[in-house]
């Protein structure tokens, strides 16, 4: 019987009514560097030389009393006791995540004992946080967009419901912003898809660069369109904004010779701020008000409140 | 059924409150926050009539944790929550930054914790109060649908009786709200009965 305890791959101990050690196994005595003999019949609080979790004791003292089985789970306790993994290569020691279980069981006199289970749980802990790296790293490639590694179109669909679902029952102003850069395809034509996708990706960097709250978001719509949400703006603010985005992006100062008057890359701005009561409001206004600024010359904002349909305020 | 009146109901609604008092002592000292447990009703029924209004199941998947005792009469407790609601109260109890995705992994036997500190506090007040002496196999959990939880207490015909506990859980400012099902055999009843009498009993 010795030899099972001895040889098994986890914890044992088993400790009397009063909760003095019994049976110390060798997997402990490893891992505690506690040997056999010196934990044998000293009250298991004792027989280690750091303190054992309150959580653990009052476990075992419940067992002691009640004769019910307890289980202390990892998540919970991670190390209730002193037990420590050595690492071979670095020599480090750190101490073990433990699984713990304490049955009460009778000895071979019939006396009441409680039997105490103990598993390394590092392992799955390892595989745990590996799986979460891994899933965090594919969540976020699901919702950046590859090339400018600003947020895709998939993000903003999801995220722009949820922004419109809270500004609706809250009732507060919520604005959108489509941008296009003006005579793009010209441009890529012109200087070669390679050199469009660089001036793709710092119109991005630009526009990225203008927000500065948690709850903005700039996304990439389509070839070279993109969209911003932000909360809480008046629409005076909102505006300027729009012009700060304008400003950004006309000081990149990025040749294109195809564009007139200032022969530099230009977006063209949509604004629309307002309170949303129905769901596609915002982005169809805005869409509109993007519409309206190409056709009075582009390199500017055109700001159309919600509510009223035909004014528009040009900067 | 008919020789157990509302003082009986009104006796085993206090047991479980001190069995839920003191689980919610040990779950405050693991979480490092307030934890209350109230259990606002009890409830005997026969294991026929059970169905998801009785034990206010909803549609969706549901984590059992699950004991089986023996003593002065036998049954098997099942505590109930929505798997939602249970991944919630893990993540509480963590106190962690994850999601409630990336705590599957550590769900299952926190969850088993987490029933089995209920489990034993209802068991070891009954113990107390009712003055006998009661084992339990460790816990175990599973996660399953609504209907295949009514199936599994419809079918076990050993045991026609089943007791419900409502159990409401706070943990922080969130609210939960499980169930606790015992199942009893006839026999097993009956004992419980004589034990919440001689209880009653010692009061008068």
């Amino acid at each position: 019987m010795e030899d099972i305890s001895n040889a098994l791959n986890l914890g044992l101990i088993v400790v009397d009514a009063e909760g003095k050690v019994l049976l110390w196994n060798n997997w402990i005595a490893k891992y505690s560097n506690i040997k056999e003999a010196n934990a044998l019949n000293r009250p298991l609080e004792q027989a280690f030389s750091e303190p054992v979790s309150s959580a653990f004791l009052a476990a075992l003292k419940n067992t002691l009393e009640y004769r019910l089985p307890v289980v202390l789970s990892t998540a919970l306790h991670r190390t209730p006791l002193p037990l420590y993994s050595v690492f071979e290569t670095t020599r480090q020691q750190a101490r073990m995540y433990q699984s713990i279980t304490i049955t009460p069981i009778r000895s071979q006199l019939n006396e009441p004992c409680c039997l105490i289970q103990i598993t390394d749980s590092s392992t799955s802990i390892k595989r745990e946080k590996i799986l979460r790296s891994h899933s965090e790293l594919l969540k976020k490639e699901a919702i950046t967009d590859s090339l400018t590694d600003i947020c895709n179109r998939r993000f903003f669909d999801a995220h722009y419901e949820i922004a419109v679902a809270d500004a609706k029952r809250q009732k507060h102003l919520l604005s959108v912003f489509m941008i296009d850069i003006d005579f793009f395809k010209p441009y890529n034509d012109y200087y070669g898809h390679i050199a469009g996708d660089h001036a793709i990706k710092q119109v991005a960097d630009a526009l990225k660069a203008q927000l500065s709250r948690a709850t903005d978001i700039v996304a990439r719509y389509g070839g070279e369109e993109f969209v911003l949400v932000m909360p809480h703006l008046p629409q005076q603010v909102a505006e300027q904004i729009a012009e700060k985005l304008r400003r950004a992006v006309f000081n990149l100062a990025i040749p294109h010779i195809n564009s007139s008057p200032f022969h530099r890359v230009t977006i063209s701005i949509g604004l629309c701020t307002g309170i949303p009561e129905r769901d596609d409001n915002l982005l169809n206004k805005a869409d509109a008000a993007l519409y309206q600024a190409k056709q009075k010359g582009r390199n500017r904002y055109i700001s159309l409140p919600l509510c009223e349909s035909e004014e528009y305020l040009e900067q | 059924m008919s020789d157990l009146n509302e003082l009986h109901l009104d006796a085993l609604t206090e047991v479980f409150s001190i069995g839920a008092g003191r689980a919610a002592l040990s779950l405050s000292e693991i979480v490092g926050d307030e934890v209350r447990i109230s259990v606002p009703s009890v409830q005997i029924i026969n294991s026929e009539d059970i169905n998801s209004a009785t034990l206010s199941l909803s549609n969706g998947r549901f984590g059992a944790v699950n004991q089986k005792f023996s003593g002065p009469f036998n049954a098997e407790a099942v505590l109930l929550f929505t798997e939602e609601q249970a991944l919630k109260i893990v993540s509480d109890m963590m106190g962690s930054q994850m999601s409630l995705e990336e705590l599957a992994e550590f769900e299952h036997e926190a969850m088993c914790e987490l029933g089995n500190i209920i489990l034993n506090a209802c068991l070891s007040a009954m113990a107390d109060i009712l003055n006998l002496t009661l084992e339990s196999s460790l816990p175990d959990y599973t996660v399953a649908s609504a209907d295949e939880i009514l199936q599994r207490l419809k079918e076990d015909s050993n045991q026609p009786y089943v007791m419900v506990l409502h159990i409401d859980l706070a943990i922080e400012k969130r609210h939960t709200a499980g169930n606790l099902v015992f199942l009893l055999s006839s026999a097993s009843l009956t004992n419980l009965v004589t034990h919440v009498d001689q209880f009653l009993g010692n009061l008068s």
